[in-house]
């Protein structure tokens, strides 16, 4: 078994604000702002761990004020997900024909960008915006692009990981060999999570609460990865506790296991 | 070197991809061009991230991609 662990406060945290040069990219000038709390390396906002298999970003992100967000811009090949916790998100995507979508607690989607499309996303109404974006390499490059979304119905599927994307039954498809599931529990319960095979891994991240997984207690935001492994099993710890369960295979590392080999014993 | 197999590499600020087979002839960069040889101050055609932020990539192409990968 191999593990790493990622606190809250170890992660890549930035606040950027539509201004300047910022303001093609950050809408909402003059005074919308985006936070950023990545837990891997992005951009140049941090110098942390690459990536987790094909993951590359895993970022928690509030957008502040009405009219903040992305402005149009150009993606190719990623695959992007969001999963929006409060506020809401509007969506504008040329993928297909075009669309504009509008997404609210307990909504997500996958953009799989393909062979390339442009989106913008933002906050239009008072209320800031909060949503966790996963990015990941896909399993072919320029493939047609794509859209889904779906709704998690937080008030009824409670004390139970429920997956949200992946193979499975009712989930979003996604062309990478990776599921992302959803637990929002009670404390006391207990949830063991097996994994596919050894050849994948999963990163676990503590959205709200506080859990202890397999031995390591993970509080607000922290997180850990683990791989080489069976089963993962989740205590919950506090009420309400929110934790999104990533599980992938694990190729597309060699960057990741450079950066481990310059970091061995830090 | 001659034989050395063709890299890809892909932007991590936006999934541009770059392929040292296909080059990107509408932006100067002839078919075969390695990366070694592209210049530092290159940046991504589509968002601006430099050159030391692309990541090689062992992905293969969708079916009809690597046409689509030349004129993008």
């Amino acid at each position: 078994m191999s593990q790493f662990i990622i606190r809250n406060e170890e992660r890549g945290h930035d606040l950027i604000k539509s201004d300047g040069s910022r303001s093609s990219y950050i809408a909402g000038h003059p005074d919308g702002f985006v936070t950023r709390a990545s837990s891997f390396d992005f951009h140049e906002y941090q110098a942390g761990r690459p990536g987790f298999g094909p993951i590359r970003v895993f970022g928690d992100e509030v957008f502040h004020g009405a009219g903040c967000g992305y402005n149009m811009h150009p993606h190719h090949n990623f695959v992007i997900c969001a999963f929006v916790f409060s506020g809401e998100l509007t969506h504008i995507n040329t993928a297909g024909g075009g669309m504009v979508d509008r997404l609210s607690a307990g909504d997500y989607y996958v953009f799989s960008a393909g062979s390339g499309g442009k989106h913008s996303e933002l906050s239009v109404t008072p209320e800031d915006m909060h949503a966790i974006y996963l990015w990941l390499l896909p399993e072919q490059l320029y493939l047609p692009p794509s859209y889904h979304r779906a709704h998690f119905d937080f008030r009824r599927r409670r004390n139970e990981i429920v997956q949200l994307v992946g193979d499975g039954d009712n989930t979003l498809p996604i062309p990478q060999d990776l599921r992302v599931s959803r637990l929002i529990a009670d404390k006391g319960q207990n949830f063991p999570y097996a994994l596919r095979t050894l050849s994948h891994g999963i990163y676990v991240f503590v959205r709200e609460g506080r859990i202890n997984c397999n031995g390591v207690e993970l509080g607000y935001r922290d997180s850990m990865g683990l791989s080489d492994l069976a089963t993962v099993s989740i205590d919950i710890l506090d009420d309400d506790s929110d934790v999104l369960l990533v599980e992938t295979i694990l190729i597309d590392e060699t960057t990741i296991k450079v950066w481990e080999s310059e970091h061995a014993g830090d | 070197m001659a034989n050395e197999t063709f890299k890809r590499l892909l932007c991590l600020g936006c999934g541009f991809s770059y392929d040292e087979a296909l080059g990107l002839p509408e932006h100067g960069l002839a078919p075969g061009t390695r990366w070694k040889d592209v210049p530092d101050d290159w940046v991504c055609p589509d968002c601006g991230t430099p050159k030391h932020m692309f990541e090689m990539i062992v992905i293969g192409y969708a079916p009809g991609g690597a046409d689509l990968a030349v004129t993008a």
